[in-house]
């Protein structure tokens, strides 16, 4: 059950949050474009398209930590260091996502006046954090339960 | 957003509590709880942010929605009268 639960895991960060790291990191690049003197229909259509992508996996999103917690839990290693210190970094990535690059796509989508360079960066952090994340979960300081 | 993921969540929210309980009550199949107790999780987070999501979702409907196990269906059947009106 725990390998389900694991395979289940890993396939929904996979589908889910690959897609959020590339469409929230066309996204600046994509404002630019609409934005400038040349933007066209096609231009300002992809931006929607991309912050649609964000929206939608960050929602779905929602199944990673939720599938984490239940392998954790089968695992036994609930209490981990390593484990605790990945809940806490996604917790930031997720806060991240939801209470500004989210927010601040749809102020650019609206037509406030955000530069694309903040937007840029929040993102940059974002895939940080959540890269930091599957280093945790493939390393495990500190765990006994082998590589 | 439009209505349809969000009945899809409520159906599956209520579904997956009724088979947790029913294992809960007769069998007992460690499997169905480990898989299940997530899928439930999963589909009332999402019941929660997609009525938080919607544009025409008054506070009480929003409040309805993070009603354990009915609050899906119940904030669909809000937004229906809502929108009816």
């Amino acid at each position: 059950m725990t390998k389900l639960l694991l395979s289940l895991h890993v396939l929904a960060a996979i589908i889910t949050i690959g897609p959020v790291t590339v469409a929230a990191s066309m996204f600046p690049a994509a404002t630019r474009r609409a934005l400038a003197p040349t933007g066209t229909g096609r231009d300002r259509a992809a931006l929607r398209l991309l912050h649609r992508i964000c929206r939608v996996y960050a929602l779905l999103g929602i199944a990673v930590p939720v599938f984490g917690l239940a392998t954790a839990s089968s695992l036994g290693v609930l209490g981990d260091a390593w484990l605790i210190t990945s809940m806490l970094l996604t917790a930031i990535a997720a806060a991240l996502l939801a209470l500004l690059i989210l927010p601040g796509q749809r102020r650019v989508l609206a037509g406030a006046p955000l530069p694309p360079a903040r937007l840029g960066m929040l993102t940059g952090v974002f895939n940080l954090l959540w890269a930091v994340v599957v280093v945790l979960m493939i390393v495990r300081p500190g765990s006994t339960t082998g590589a | 957003m439009p209505r349809r993921p969000l009945e899809i969540a409520a159906v599956a929210e209520l579904l997956s509590l009724a088979v947790l309980l029913v294992n809960l009550a007769t069998a007992h199949v460690p499997q169905v709880t480990s898989l299940g107790g997530p899928v439930h999780g999963c589909a009332y987070l999402f019941v929660v942010i997609l009525t938080a999501w919607h544009p025409a979702a008054s506070r009480r409907t929003r409040l309805l929605a993070a009603i354990p196990g009915v609050g899906g269906l119940l904030a669909t059947r809000a937004l229906r009268a809502g929108r009816s009106q």
